[in-house]
C-alpha cells in the first residue's frame, strides 16, 4: 500500500515524525543564520537536514488532518473529520499557550495604529509594530513557551542560566546559544518584513519552523500523549489551534498595514501571501483513512459530504460557513475580502484547482508538490530561511543525489531564448518538461555581452526533483509548471502618493522590486 | 480585411491570436521598432498613458475614455505586461495597433518588458498557460528588446483644446490643468498661474528650486544654452522660439528648423532619470537592443523614481535610483523640457504632479491587482496651433490658441475647484503645456466572460 520508496527507507515508519530530541543528553544550540546567499545554495538546501525536517513536519501534520474512519469499510457514520473552531478547549496546554502568545502579538496592533498620513506604501507603522515584537519577543517566549523548551539541556553551561535571567538584555548575543535563541529566530521571522513592509510564504515557512523547533524540543510531549491517536490529536491542534490563529493574525496585519505580497506572480500565483492553509485545508477534506490503520494519505477522493472543489469559486452562504470550518476556504475567503473582480480572473490558479474532479485528496497531493516546487525550491522565498542546530544546514545523509534536474542539465546558461523550439506543451515526461521548463535558470541571466551586473542570485535555482519528505507518495520530478509561491524579493517598496490621499486601505501594493536585489 | 485587421478584431474581443500569427506580428513589429531611435519624437496632440499590467478590460475602457486608435494619437509608457490576467492580449493588441498605425501609436519600454521580470511577475506563466509553450513569451521578449526607451513630445500647446464635452468651460486659454471624468465631464480646472506673481493662498516656496530654474515672469530665456528655462513654457515662447532644434537634441536647425515649443518639450520615460544621463542626447547613444541590464543608464530610465529628497538616493526597489526635485529641475532646464511624464508608480488618483509640476506620474491601471482601489488616468496634451502650422491636426478647432504668447498672466490664482492636485503643488505651478487628465475607473466586470474550462496544472495531474 505504501508508495515504494525510491531510496532505501531511512525511517522504519512509513510516516515519520519529526524527531523529538533526547533530553537525557545536552544539546548544542546555535543562533540560526542565513546561509542561502546564492542560487546554488538552494541546491544544497534541498539536500539538507533542514529541508528533510520541514518536509517531514509538513507531511506529519498533513496526515494528521486527514479524516479518520473508525469502521471498515468506511461508512459515513463512523467518520471523524477535523474542522476549525470546534474543540479548541481540549487543546493541550502548550497549544493553548501558543494561542495566547499570538493574541498578545496581535494586540500590538492597538499600540501601533496605522499611520493616517499620506502613505507611500505599506503602512510605516508596521515598523513600530515589528519593533514591539522584537523588543518583547524574549519575554513573551519565556512567558508562553513550556519550561521544558526553555530549559532544554544545553551544552552551553551558561545558557540555561541565561535563559532564566529573564529580562536581562544585551548579554544574549554574546554567549553561547541556548534553545531560546533558536526558537526566537524563527518566531521573529514569521511576521513579515519590517524593512520591506511585506509578507509572503517565506515568513509563513518561518512560523512552521518555529513550531517544528518546539516539536523537536518536546514542547508538545506529555505522558498522556504517547499513543498514536494522542500524537495525532496534538498534531491537529498544532495546525487548527495554532497555525490557523497565526494566519488570522497575519491577515489582520496585512489589512491593518497594507502589507504587500512579498513578490508576486500577479494573478498567476496561488495566493499573494500564503500557501500552507491550502495544504492543510485540503487535507481536512480528503477521503478518510482508517483510524490507526497505517494507511497512507489518500491521493484522491474526498470526505463524504465534503464541499465540492468547485464551491471554492462560489461566494454564497455555504461558503461563509465553510470558511469557518476549513483552512482552505478560510484562505480563499480572505482573498475574496481583499479583491474585487471575477474570482477566476484574480485567482486563476485556485479557480483551475476548483475544477479538479478527483477530490480533495488529489488537490492535497498537488498542493504538497507545488509547495515543494514553488516555496521550498525558490531562491527568493527560501533565501531568508535561517539554519541552526534544530533546522540544520548539514547534509542529510539519506538525501538523494543532488537534484540536478533535467531543467538544469538541459539548459545551458546562455540559452536565454533557445529552449527547444518544438517542445511540446506541458507533459510530465522529462524531455518535454525540459522544453517548457520555466526559464528562471536562463532567463534570469543577463544576455551575453551586456557586461557586468551582479550575479543573479537564483539563476540556477533548481527545481527539486524529489518529493517532500517521507510518505508523500509524490512523484519524483516536480513538474515545472510555473506557479507562484510568491518570490520574496527585494527591499522596500517605494512611491510617492498624492498628498492627501483618501484613507483607502489598500493603496500600495505590488511595487515591482528587482529580483536580483539581495538583502 | 487584412490579416492584421483580423488579428486586431480578435484581440479586441480579448481572444489570443494563434502562435504563428504572434510570431509574424512580432517579426513585423521588430522591423518597425528597429527603425525608431531610443528617444522617439512625437508631436502633439498626444494622449500619454502609464502602466497597463495586463488589465485588458481596463485598457478597453482607456480607449473608450481617451478615444480609439487611430483617431487618438497614443503614447504608452511601458509595463504592458505582468500581474494581470490578460498581459498577452493587452500587449499583442497594442503591438498590432502599433504595426497597423505606426504613427498613431508609440510604445516605450517599461521595466516589466524584460525576460527576467516577466518570469517573476507573471507574464511568462501566462504565456505558458495560454499556449502551452514558452514560444510566444519568447517572441514577445524579443520585441521588448527593440522598444524605445523614451519619447519627446513636441508642439504641445499651453492651452487646452476643447474637451469634446459641451460643458461650459470658461476661458480655456486660462486653463493649465483640467481634470475630466470618464464621461468627459470636467471635474476640476486649474488656471495657469504666473510664475513669480503675487502669491495666492497657500502658496509656498517650492522645494529645492533649481538655481537655474525659474526665470522672472514672462521673460523668455532667449538663447541661453539649451534654449529654454527650466520649465520653458510660456516664457520661452515669447517672441517665438529661439531654439529651433528638437529639444533634448541640443541641436538647432534640424527638422527644418521650424519646430518650436511654446510650451516646452515633454520627455516621456517609464521610470525616471539616471545619474549617468544629464542630456537627452545621451539616451540616444545607448545600445538599447538588449535585455534590461541590472544597472546603468538604461536600467535607471526604466526603474528610477522621483522622491522628496535632495539629489540622488538608493532605490528601495533594488534597481534604479531615487531622484529629487533639484535633479529634475536641472535636467529639464538643460534639456529645454517643461515636463517629464513617467509612470512606474501606483498613484491612487491616477496621476500626480510633483516638484512644481516639473514631473508627473501617470498611472493607467485602475484597481491595480484587483485590490488597490485606485483610479487610473491618461494625460492629453493638445497640439499647438500658434502659427507654426507644421503639425498634423486632429481637429478643426481654431482661435483657441494664443500662439504661445499667453505669458501666463491671466490666471486667476486660487480660483477653481481643488481636485487631486494639492495646494502645495498647485501653488507653484509653472507654465508648461496645458494638461488634461482623464480619470477613469476599472471596467465593469459583467462584461467579462467566464472561461469554459479549468485546465489542470501539472502539479495536480
Amino acid at each position: 500500500m505504501d508508495p515504494p520508496p525510491r531510496q532505501p527507507a531511512p525511517s522504519p515508519s512509513p510516516f515519520p515524525r519529526l524527531e523529538v530530541l533526547d533530553r537525557s543528553a545536552a544539546h548544542t544550540f546555535a543562533r540560526p543564520a542565513k546561509l542561502i546567499n546564492d542560487g546554488p545554495d538552494v541546491a544544497h538546501f534541498l539536500t539538507s537536514k533542514a529541508y528533510r525536517d520541514i518536509g517531514t513536519f509538513v507531511m506529519q501534520l498533513n496526515r494528521a488532518l486527514c479524516p479518520r474512519s473508525k469502521t471498515q469499510p468506511t461508512d459515513s457514520a463512523g467518520i471523524e473529520s477535523f474542522t476549525l473552531g470546534a474543540g479548541r478547549e481540549r487543546d493541550p496546554e502548550p497549544v493553548a499557550r501558543l494561542r495566547q502568545l499570538l493574541q498578545r502579538v496581535e494586540a500590538f496592533v492597538d499600540e501601533a495604529p496605522p499611520d493616517p498620513g499620506p502613505r507611500r506604501f505599506g503602512n510605516v507603522s508596521f515598523r513600530t509594530w515589528h519593533t514591539l515584537l522584537d523588543q518583547r519577543a524574549d519575554a513573551l517566549l519565556r512567558e508562553f513557551l513550556p519550561r521544558r523548551v526553555l530549559e532544554f539541556p544545553s551544552t552551553s553551561a551558561g545558557a540555561i542560566a541565561a535563559e532564566l535571567r529573564a529580562g536581562e538584555e544585551g548579554g544574549e548575543e554574546q554567549g553561547e546559544a541556548g534553545p531560546l535563541d533558536e526558537v526566537k529566530a524563527y518566531f521573529l521571522g514569521s511576521f513579515g518584513s519590517a524593512q520591506r513592509l511585506d509578507y509572503g510564504t517565506g515568513h509563513e515557512l518561518s512560523f512552521l519552523a518555529f513550531l517544528g523547533c518546539l516539536w523537536k524540543l518536546g514542547a508538545f510531549e506529555s505522558e498522556a500523549a504517547d499513543s498514536e491517536r494522542a500524537l495525532e490529536d496534538v498534531e491537529r491542534s498544532i495546525v487548527l489551534g495554532v497555525m490557523e490563529p497565526y494566519l488570522q493574525v497575519i491577515r489582520r496585519l496585512i489589512l491593518t498595514y497594507t502589507l504587500e505580497p512579498a513578490g508576486s506572480h500577479g494573478v498567476w500565483g496561488l495566493d499573494d501571501h500564503s500557501f500552507l492553509p491550502y495544504i492543510f485545508g485540503s487535507a481536512q477534506l480528503t477521503r478518510p483513512i482508517g483510524e490507526g490503520s497505517g494507511e497512507a494519505m489518500p491521493l484522491e477522493g474526498s470526505l463524504p459530504a465534503a464541499p465540492r472543489p468547485a464551491d471554492v469559486a462560489k461566494a454564497d452562504a455555504a461558503f461563509d460557513r465553510l470558511r469557518r470550518d476549513n483552512m482552505y476556504f478560510s484562505a480563499v475567503g480572505f482573498i475574496r475580502d481583499v479583491k474585487t473582480g471575477p474570482f477566476w480572473e484574480h485567482s486563476p490558479i485556485l479557480f483551475d484547482v476548483s475544477g479538479i474532479r478527483d477530490g480533495w485528496g488529489k488537490i492535497n497531493k498537488g498542493m504538497v508538490k507545488m509547495f515543494n516546487a514553488e516555496v521550498l525550491s525558490k531562491f527568493p522565498v527560501v533565501q531568508h530561511f535561517r539554519f541552526g542546530a534544530l533546522f540544520s544546514w548539514d547534509q542529510d545523509p539519506d538525501a538523494p543525489a543532488p537534484a540536478q534536474s533535467v531543467h538544469m542539465a538541459n539548459q545551458p546558461a546562455s540559452a536565454i531564448a533557445t529552449p527547444p523550439a518544438a517542445a511540446p506543451p506541458p507533459v510530465a515526461a522529462a524531455a518535454g518538461a525540459a522544453g517548457i521548463a520555466a526559464p528562471w535558470a536562463q532567463a534570469t541571466r543577463m544576455p551575453p555581452g551586456t557586461g557586468g551586473g551582479p550575479g543573479i542570485p537564483y539563476s540556477k535555482a533548481p527545481w527539486a526533483s524529489r518529493g517532500v519528505g517521507g510518505g508523500a507518495g509524490g512523484s519524483s520530478a516536480v513538474p515545472p509548471l510555473p506557479r507562484g509561491g510568491p518570490p520574496d524579493t527585494g527591499p522596500l517598496p517605494p512611491t510617492s502618493f498624492p498628498k492627501g490621499v483618501p484613507g483607502k486601505a489598500n493603496n500600495q501594493f505590488a511595487v515591482t522590486k528587482a529580483p536580483w536585489a539581495k538583502d | 480585411m487584412s490579416d492584421l485587421d483580423r488579428a486586431i478584431a480578435q484581440l479586441r474581443a480579448c481572444r489570443p491570436i494563434p502562435e504563428a500569427e504572434v510570431r509574424e506580428l512580432c517579426h513585423k513589429a521588430r522591423e518597425l521598432l528597429i527603425e525608431e531611435g531610443n528617444v522617439v519624437t512625437v508631436t502633439a496632440p498626444v494622449t500619454i498613458c502609464g502602466d497597463i499590467h495586463g488589465q485588458f478590460h481596463d485598457l478597453m475602457e482607456l480607449f473608450r475614455v481617451g478615444g480609439d486608435v487611430p483617431d487618438t494619437n497614443y503614447l504608452f509608457m511601458g509595463d504592458f505586461v505582468d500581474r494581470g490576467f490578460y498581459s498577452l492580449e493587452s500587449f499583442l493588441l497594442l503591438l498590432c495597433l502599433k504595426v497597423r498605425y505606426p504613427d498613431r501609436m508609440t510604445l516605450i519600454r517599461g521595466n516589466h518588458e524584460s525576460r527576467q521580470i516577466t518570469t517573476v511577475y507573471g507574464f511568462y506563466d501566462e504565456c505558458l498557460r495560454k499556449y502551452g509553450s514558452a514560444n510566444v513569451w519568447r517572441y514577445c521578449c524579443d520585441v521588448f528588446d527593440y522598444l524605445a526607451l523614451g519619447a519627446i513630445v513636441l508642439g504641445a500647446s499651453n492651452t487646452l483644446s476643447p474637451s469634446g464635452d459641451g460643458e461650459a468651460q470658461g476661458s480655456e486659454e486660462d486653463i493649465e490643468i483640467e481634470v475630466c471624468n470618464a464621461d468627459g465631464q470636467i471635474m476640476s480646472q486649474f488656471p495657469r498661474q504666473p510664475r513669480g506673481a503675487g502669491n495666492s493662498i497657500n502658496r509656498q516656496p517650492p522645494r529645492g528650486r533649481s538655481p537655474n530654474g525659474p526665470t522672472s515672469n514672462g521673460v523668455g530665456p532667449s538663447g541661453t544654452a539649451g534654449g529654454g528655462a527650466a520649465t520653458g513654457g510660456a516664457g520661452g515662447a515669447v517672441g517665438l522660439p529661439t531654439n529651433t532644434g528638437p529639444p533634448g537634441s541640443g541641436a538647432s536647425g534640424s527638422s527644418g528648423g521650424s519646430i518650436g515649443n511654446p510650451a516646452g518639450a515633454v520627455l516621456c520615460v517609464h521610470g525616471g532619470l539616471s545619474p549617468l544621463i544629464d542630456m537627452v542626447d545621451k539616451i540616444r547613444l545607448l545600445d538599447r537592443k538588449q535585455e534590461v541590464p541590472h544597472e546603468g543608464a538604461m536600467c535607471d530610465l526604466l526603474w528610477s523614481d522621483p522622491d522628496e529628497i535632495d539629489g540622488w538616493g538608493l532605490s528601495p526597489r533594488g534597481a534604479g535610483f531615487l531622484f529629487g526635485a533639484d535633479i529634475v529641475k536641472v535636467f529639464n532646464y538643460k534639456n529645454d523640457l517643461s515636463l517629464i511624464a513617467r509612470a512606474h508608480q501606483l498613484v491612487m488618483e491616477g496621476f500626480k504632479e510633483m516638484f512644481d509640476t516639473s514631473i508627473v506620474t501617470v498611472w493607467s491601471a485602475p484597481n491595480y491587482c484587483y485590490r488597490c482601489g485606485n483610479v487610473a488616468a491618461l494625460l492629453e496634451l493638445s497640439e499647438d496651433e500658434g502659427g507654426l502650422g507644421i503639425f498634423a491636426r486632429s481637429n478643426g478647432d481654431v482661435n483657441r490658441s494664443d500662439g504661445g504668447l499667453i505669458g501666463g498672466g491671466s490666471g486667476v490664482p486660487g480660483s477653481g475647484p481643488r481636485g487631486v492636485l494639492m495646494e502645495n503643488d498647485l501653488a507653484s505651478l509653472k507654465p508648461g503645456p496645458a494638461r488634461r487628465y482623464r480619470v477613469f475607473q476599472a471596467a465593469p466586470q459583467d462584461s467579462r466572460g467566464m472561461p469554459a474550462k479549468k485546465p489542470v496544472a501539472d502539479y495536480f495531474l
